[in-house]
């Protein structure tokens, strides 16, 4: 069965009515960058910031490796995150950059990431091919989950540039490395959202964790936006994936692409499984130099 | 500053008391709840230097320590109107007065019943380490609203629309508080909570029969002021 395309339409319209007054609103924010841009060339190294950053990094190791060790253990990346870790954090801080330009440039190279993640999900015969509402539903919100990602990126850009930084529209290196190892393993939809909720994951945690390194209200504002989103995408996919295991692939369903769920079949679980934790807790993240032009 | 918040000393400056420019101990800080494993993350994680610890605990803006706090109460008083609310719903499923309750309607409840009152004991842990009395009472302004809505509940997708815009209300209060906090736990705090917010949020969206993420970016526009 292909995608309906007249729901499919519908979503897409819908989709860039939100984006388009979402971008307005973030754009207000951009003189207001300006004037730190203005500032920041008058003043262009803060040491300050350089020893926030380093602090950070520390911080976050510790973080990361506890978590990193724990996910290691369930299996899709497994055995991908040590060593990667250990080569996110011995690479140095490049103190000759802002901080903030830096993680507006990662952030920009997670969200590319996740737009060919998904970009490339789609073309999984299996996916593409896939047939009952369960995979016009995954397709349906993978494209509007993609979509979302692209705006994501482009308002980090807009960021980027504002505060006198270059662009990034590369995908992260380091988690494209993760992702191009587990595409041979990507044989059936539950490793595919498997891997997106990692990505999903990665990009939560990394705005959790921005949210205190960044100094900029604004920049704040829209990182801590745009993670709000990223948890969401994730809570939904945890419960697509939790229906998959429990073939209830009929329940796998979302207006505008289908039926509403039948909230008497949904089990148990499914009011659980979306928020294991009653605070967020940190797994793997991009260190604010890792996507940094 | 040792791994093991509880043998911290009774007066080491930890980044609550920078919030009002009190000191007290990071074992005040943290026994209020597990909730707060979450800071202690964050803090056990700052290693042994004494340089790290003054990097990591100091206020982003160097000072402005009240609007934390007031922060804190408007959190813990929404988490405290949470927490009734879902005792309430739960409350009303049990006597039958909202019909036949699905179980996955019955689990989400009772989660996130018990996330929020980990919320609320989170907030009330930062209070009460600032030397203030912790919050008790719920929001009152929105209270009335929310007592309303309870008492006009007679489905479960009434009770169900009631939570999401509570959780509507409660995410996107700490993403509009996120900005001006300037402790680094207090923002990490705020943005682990918003997180599972959220994730509730998508999940009640998905029970109703709504898209789970209907935006772009997470918006202000129902985030109650303190």
């Amino acid at each position: 069965m292909t995608i309906d395309d007249r729901q499919l339409n519908e979503l897409i319209v819908e989709s860039q009515d939100l984006q388009v007054d979402a971008l307005r609103g973030m754009r207000t924010t951009l003189p207001d960058l300006a004037d730190i841009r203005e500032d920041r060339r008058r003043q262009p190294v803060n040491p300050d910031e350089i020893i926030r950053f380093n602090a950070n990094r520390r911080q976050l190791f510790r973080t990361v490796s506890k978590a990193g060790a724990a996910f290691g253990t369930r299996g899709l990346l497994a055995g991908g995150f040590g060593g990667l870790l250990a080569t996110l954090v011995a690479s140095p801080a490049r103190a000759d950059e802002a901080l903030d330009i830096q993680i507006l440039q990662t952030a920009s190279s997670l969200e590319k990431l996740a737009v060919g993640t998904y970009e490339a999900a789609l073309g999984l015969p299996f996916v593409k091919n896939g047939t009952g509402q369960a995979f016009t539903t995954i397709r349906a919100f993978a494209m509007e989950t993609m979509s979302q990602h692209d705006q994501h990126k482009k308002a980090f850009q807009d960021q980027t540039t504002t505060l006198g930084g270059s662009p990034q529209d590369e995908p992260n290196p380091t988690f494209q490395e993760v992702v191009n190892d587990a595409v041979p393993g990507l044989t059936d939809p539950i490793k595919v959202v498997d891997l997106a909720a990692t990505l999903e994951k990665v990009a939560t945690d990394t705005y959790l964790l921005n949210l205190s390194a960044l100094e900029d209200g604004p920049a704040k504002a829209l990182m801590g936006s745009v993670m709000g989103v990223e948890a969401q995408h994730l809570a939904t996919l945890r419960a697509v994936k939790a229906l998959l295991e429990g073939n209830a692939l009929d329940l796998i369903t979302v207006p505008p692409a289908g039926p509403a769920v039948d909230l008497a079949k949904l089990p148990g679980a499914a009011g659980s499984v979306a928020f294991p934790d009653a605070l967020e807790q940190v797994g793997p993240v991009a260190e604010p130099e890792s996507g940094a032009k | 500053m040792s791994p093991n918040p509880e043998t911290e000393t009774e007066t080491e400056t930890s980044a609550l008391a920078q919030m009002t420019g009190a000191r007290v101990s990071r074992r005040r800080f943290l026994v209020g709840s597990g909730a707060v494993a979450g800071i202690a993350i964050v803090t056990a994680a700052c290693g042994d230097d004494d340089e790290d610890d003054a990097a990591d605990d100091a206020p982003a803006g160097g000072g402005a320590a009240s609007g934390d706090l007031a922060v804190a109460k408007l959190a813990a008083g929404l988490e405290i109107l949470a927490v009734d609310a879902y005792t309430a719903a739960l409350t009303a499923a049990t006597s039958g007065a909202l019909g036949a309750v699905p179980a996955a309607v019955a689990t989400y409840v009772a989660t996130a019943k018990a996330h929020h009152e980990e919320h609320r004991d989170a907030w009330n842990a930062v209070i009460a380490g600032a030397g203030e009395d912790e919050v008790t009472e719920p929001n009152a302004a929105l209270k009335p609203t929310v007592d309303a809505g309870l008492a006009a509940a007679k489905t479960v997708g009434d009770a169900a629309n009631l939570a999401l815009t509570l959780e509507n209300i409660a995410a996107q209060t700490y993403l509009s508080a996120i900005p001006a906090l300037t402790s680094k736990d207090a923002i990490m705090q705020a943005g682990q909570i918003q997180i599972v917010d959220q994730q509730h949020v998508a999940v009640l969206r998905f029970a109703l029969g709504m898209y789970p993420v209907p935006e772009v970016f997470q918006k202000t526009d129902q985030a109650a002021t303190a």
